[in-house]
């Protein structure tokens, strides 16, 4: 069977960004840009289960400016089949990417779509849930456990509290979790061979689609520095702050 | 201590200075274009950052420990070589024909800097079997080749280069292990007699080690020319390519060192029971010339060596100053304590640290393009000229890299203060590990004599007089480059200074070597820092034109500049002291009784 | 205005993030209404209306609810949602699971997260892992919206609300529940744990390590830490270090316990959220960086403490 993939090109986990001195957003201009570290683990889930005879061809899609095909390709060498890029220079929100790749799976017929279960610069959780629900298909969230066998998918969800374990009619959505797997490093070869592996570009008229966003950002701005520690005076007062002021407990 | 590798100034060098396209342009390199290189450094550098750099203090700490004979390398170590291997790395610049990937000098330096920063010791094992390949690949017979090559490229056999013995380390011609041919008369030899400092020469991570031997034949003449290279696999190969016998070579004791602790320096002894088969690579007689044709290369590697555990002091103690809080800032009305990143000093000892390691690697990478037009230029004039720069650059980028790790991992432990001094700080193993670099594969005062010797002298200063009109070249244009002409006059000024001393030089070198040779680390030292302040100039000049035309990353450019600018203002006026040494500092070195010293 | 809270609970009770969703519902202003879900959930939803400020719960119960499956629950919102101006549930596993597909159906965007409410179109949520904080706007006509449950007080009780069972819709058949393994009470891994409670050379012995750290941690479910001076003291296990050479660890909560606070062991923790500091000496550095700092003798202050999170 087939399986889609969706990658998306975000700030690399170790930049610290910065917020522009307007506040206007944040200033990504030529901050390092990498694949969303949910969305390695999905292309790795894909790549295992192709691995183990279960898929035979892995699509890997993203949406967004051109240099998303350096994401696209980065997933080819890693093992995905080809590469699709929905190319738009506009703002993307979760609803939005949802209906592009619900166009994009309506054409390619994948069984089985994974996804990060979040991106790590909008931190949103939507996109996954939105797709499965555009699809009315059954879906797996924030999985640390696949296993799919004839026509389902049993997914282990990571769950506040412990694990949950859904079986799935297929074709089916699931969504990444920290602890589904490790991603493999990428081997020289593979990179080499990634670039001759076939990149389709489309947009987002194409696929019939107004991205057009529904939250307007207004202002962004970093969250209060930590303020100078105080010294309390007993277990009381301690326990006191603990649960009022910072209220961790 | 995390590593980030810095692939941002790579790009820049690699791209803007060493003509990555011109490289890629090169006949048989039609695979390579600049977006794959920024792939395969992408995936480099979370290689390295994440296996490589998380064990190099595993190494440092536990070393290596050796049983009977069976070397057990650090924690991480077995599991990362295999990843290492697996992913192919090892092969990377290896010949297609034998299943490398046949990439670029250039291209391969630079991930080999990733390496060489994320764990140094590590990194001695890849670039030894790199080093071992090429030898076979250039003089090997073919039936050779296809035994051994293969498996090399593919990592799973790694190769060792065993040449130093007690009594024969710069000096080869010193060389008195045997080989003598096989009383089985399968053409094979019986090799014997101990080698030391055999890098990587017994352990845990691969099921064959392929020896390279230096061992001299029974009819041999004395000296260099009597020397012979031979093949001597840990475990003999059988006809269908599996494992046979294992072979009478063995570790007998590791070395303890100041540094490198996670790399297995191995005594290694031949022949203990009479019975260590060996394969003659090419002609009897040649070996050390063989080796010879390795010494670029390796000579180059340990330059990007010295570069790569500079930046990674570098980027420890910048981490280091940026959170450290102590005394407050000079000159601020606030009273409280301060990052020590806001001292004067300390900034000025990281700009020491930033500003060289920035000129080593745009002097480094210009050499591995160079290296790369020796070897594929289609021009035959081209390709000489190419080579002739090779040639020259190699000593000052072996010699001057590794010197100044020296001293720039030295900053690094300065930053730190008294915690720098505290091994668990971990900069202090960037310290020991460097030290290694200005002596192995030629100390620098080797490196300075052949600069003197072979490369200046002999061919009358040519190729050096090219370089220093370019640099002039350079100095005109930063010259008419309003704010950077503070740079052209720096470099203009050690430019003059350079001539000088390589008019001395040439005079000298004939009717007084003994003095010239006093002078010759000067040299190399000054010639490094001429050149990497040229390097430097003409970054300052294309960040200034990227600035103008609003291209790129501003605050990557403007620190190009600033470097620049560091550079000129502290690193170039040396240049004009040590014309000064190299000129007329001879008679005193020389003057004093030996018995005196 | 009225505003739909889908609780989250287990058929008998409200689970707590519940409170703090009406509470970040109250904030927005309106009436309040309460979706119980779920299969035999009339306790629950009978526990919904004794919450202050809730002034109705909708009950839909049934047994293809009983997981709160996201492919069987959502229509069951989909359908009263037409009739709200917001719809909210807690950032939760529960609530980010189906929410996100409510949103999709009724063709507008999730707010996700929110920490803080400008107004009734206008929310704070934290993104980059909360290193920056952006207000949205939307201009959607139902804002479906999840709350990160830590950022609003928690609604208080004294309420008496009607429940009225709605429409419970049909099992989409598509997804079945086949288990669940909750977490067992042991402690969390140290680099993940929420809270981290570490012992230093000051607790003297291994034994007294044992017993003054890791009963305060086990009361707080926390993980065990040691600083690298107790660790080569022996008094801590090698995997309890944290430091730089040890693990690095930014809970919500680290109480340092005896660790005078050397830059080692500082660059392992110091991006914890919320840091206290018990140490007798005054003067040590870890206060520094403490954000609650208790001048104490450890031996002391330790089952002091213990006693009062037990009140």
């Amino acid at each position: 069977m087939k399986a889609l993939v969706a990658v998306k090109r975000v700030v690399d986990y170790n930049v610290k960004v910065r917020v522009k001195a307007d506040g206007s957003d944040v200033d990504i201009g030529n901050v390092k840009m990498s694949m969303n570290p949910f969305d390695e683990i999905a292309v790795e889930e894909a790549v295992r289960l192709k691995e183990a005879g279960k898929v035979s061809e892995i699509v890997v899609v993203s949406l967004g400016v051109k240099q998303c095909e350096e994401t696209l390709r980065t997933a080819m060498a890693m093992g995905a089949d080809r590469g699709i890029l929905v190319e738009t220079e506009a703002p993307l929100q979760p609803l939005a990417v949802a209906k592009l790749l619900k166009a994009v799976v309506d054409k390619e017929q994948p069984q089985l779509v994974i996804l990060g279960k979040q991106a790590i610069d909008d931190d949103a959780n939507q996109t996954g849930q939105m797709l499965a629900a555009l699809l009315g298909w059954p879906q797996g969230t924030f999985a640390s456990k696949v296993v799919v066998a004839d026509s389902k998918v049993d997914v282990t969800r990571e769950i506040d509290g412990g694990l949950e374990t859904v079986a799935l009619k297929l074709p089916a959505i699931v969504t990444t979790d920290l602890r589904l797997n490790e991603p493999r490093y990428v081997k020289l070869p593979n990179i080499m061979a990634a670039k001759k592996k076939p990149l389709d570009k489309t947009t987002p008229a194409d696929l019939g689609v107004d991205p057009a966003p529904r939250l307007t950002v207004l202002k962004v701005a970093e969250p209060a520095k930590r303020s100078a520690g105080v010294k309390v005076a007993s277990v009381q007062e301690l326990v006191a702050k603990l649960k009022n002021e910072a209220k961790v407990l | 201590m995390s590593y980030r590798a810095p692939v941002n100034d790579i790009r820049f060098v690699l791209n803007e200075l060493a003509g990555l396209s011109e490289v890629c342009a090169l006949p048989g390199n039609e695979d390579t274009n600049p977006e794959l290189v920024d792939a395969i450094l992408e995936e480099a550098a979370k290689f390295a950052e994440g296996v490589l750099a998380p064990i190099n203090r595993n190494g440092d700490l536990h070393g290596n420990t050796v049983d009977n004979g069976v070397v057990t390398t650090a924690p991480g170590f077995r599991d990362a070589y295999h990843q290492f291997r697996d992913a192919g790395w090892v092969g990377m610049r290896g010949p297609v024909e034998y299943g490398g990937q046949g990439m670029p000098a250039l291209v391969t330096m630079a991930v080999e800097e990733l390496w060489c920063a994320a764990n140094l010791s590590f990194s001695l094992c890849p670039l030894l079997t790199l080093g071992a390949t090429e030898a076979l690949h250039h003089h090997a017979s073919d039936e050779l080749k296809s035994i051994y090559l293969p498996k090399m490229i593919s990592g799973e056999w790694p190769g060792t280069m065993n040449l130093t013995e007690p009594q024969a380390g710069s000096d080869l011609a010193q060389v008195r292990s045997k080989a003598v041919p096989n009383p089985t008369g399968d053409g094979s030899y019986l090799i014997s007699g101990q080698k030391i400092f055999i890098t990587w020469g017994e352990h845990d991570m691969a099921d064959n080690i392929v020896h390279l031997v230096l061992a001299r034949l029974p009819d041999a003449p004395a000296g260099v020319k009597g020397i012979s290279l031979f093949v001597v696999p840990k475990f003999l190969v059988n006809a269908d390519g599996s494992l046979g016998a294992r072979n009478d070579v063995r570790c007998v004791s590791l070395e303890h060192k100041l540094g490198i602790h996670g790399s297995p320096t191995c005594v290694m002894s031949y022949g203990d029971n009479g019975n260590a088969v060996g394969y003659l690579v090419g002609e009897a007689n040649r070996g050390l010339s063989y080796m010879f044709t390795m010494m670029n290369h390796a000579r180059l590697g340990v330059g990007v060596e010295g570069m790569a555990i500079s930046e990674r002091s570098y980027q420890q103690a910048v981490a280091y100053a940026r959170d450290r809080v102590q005394s407050r800032a000079l000159g601020s009305d606030d009273a409280s304590s301060a990052a020590i990143i806001k001292h004067p000093d300390v900034r000025r000892m990281l700009m020491t640290m930033r500003s060289q390691i920035e000129a080593q690697r745009a002097l480094t990478y210009l050499t591995g393009a160079a290296l790369d037009k020796a070897a594929r230029h289609p021009d035959a004039a081209e390709k000489q000229k190419a080579q002739a720069l090779v040639n020259f650059l190699i000593p000052i980028v072996k010699g001057w890299n590794t010197e100044q790790a020296n001293e720039i991992t030295s900053l690094g432990v300065q930053i730190h203060g008294g915690m720098g001094f505290i091994e668990e700080t971990g900069a202090a193993q960037h310290y020991r590990d460097a030290r290694i670099t200005s002596i192995y594969e030629g100390t620098t005062g080797i490196q300075a004599l052949d600069l003197i010797g072979r490369k200046l002298a002999s061919e009358k200063g040519t190729t050096a007089k090219v370089l220093l009109t370019e640099v002039a070249a350079t100095v005109n244009k930063l010259k008419a480059a309003g704010d950077l002409a503070v740079i052209g006059d720096a470099l203009e000024a050690a430019q003059e200074a350079t001539i000088k001393t390589v008019d001395y030089l040439l005079a000298t070198f004939d009717s007084n070597p003994r003095a010239a040779a006093v002078g010759s680390v000067p040299f190399l030292k000054q010639m490094g820092i001429l050149l990497g302040g040229w390097q430097l100039g003409r970054a300052a000049l294309i960040a200034r034109q990227k600035l103008a035309d609003g291209e790129g990353d501003a605050a990557f450019f403007e620190s190009k500049i600033s470097v620049a600018r560091f550079f000129a203002a502290h690193q170039l006026p040396q240049v004009a002291a040590l014309a000064q040494t190299i000129r007329f500092g001879a008679e005193s070195a020389l003057e004093i009784g030996e018995e005196l010293l | 205005m009225t505003i739909l809270v889908i609780a989250e609970h287990d058929n008998t009770t409200i689970k707590s993030g519940t409170f703090n969703t009406i509470g970040a519902a109250q904030k927005i202003g309106g009436d309040i209404h309460v979706l119980v879900a779920g299969q035999g959930c009339g306790a629950a939803a009978e526990a919904a209306a004794k919450i202050a400020g809730v002034s109705k719960v909708l009950l839909a119960d049934a047994a293809h609810l009983a997981h709160q499956l996201a492919e069987n629950i959502t229509p069951v919102v989909v359908e009263l949602a037409r009739g709200y101006s917001h719809v909210l549930a807690p950032a939760t596993t529960f609530g980010k699971n189906f929410l996100p597909r409510v949103a999709a159906l009724l063709d507008v965007a999730q707010i996700s997260d929110i920490v803080a409410v400008e107004s009734a179109d206008t929310f704070v949520r934290p993104i980059y892992a909360g290193n920056v904080l952006a207000t949205v706007k939307s201009a959607d006509a139902i804002k479906v919206i999840t709350v990160r449950t830590t950022a609003f007080e928690a609604a208080a009780a004294g309420g008496s609300a009607a429940v009225e069972a709605v429409a419970a819709g049909a099992d989409t058949g598509t997804a079945s529940f086949i288990g669940q393994e909750l977490t067992k009470s042991d402690r969390p891994e140290l680099a993940a744990a929420k809270i981290v409670v570490s012992g230093g050379r000051a607790l003297g012995s291994a034994e007294q390590f044992k017993a003054v750290i890791e009963p305060l941690a086990d009361k707080l479910s926390a993980a065990v830490g040691a600083s690298r001076a107790a660790v080569d003291a022996g008094y801590a296990p090698n995997d309890y270090q944290v430091g730089q050479t040890g693990k690095i660890v930014a809970p919500q909560l680290y109480v340092a316990v005896g660790i005078s606070g050397a830059i080692q062991h500082l660059a392992g923790m110091k991006d914890s959220k919320v840091i206290v500091a018990i140490n007798k000496d005054e003067e040590a550095p870890i206060f520094q960086v403490a954000d609650y700092g208790l001048v104490g003798d450890l031996f002391s202050v330790v089952p002091e403490l213990m006693s009062e999170l037990s009140k």
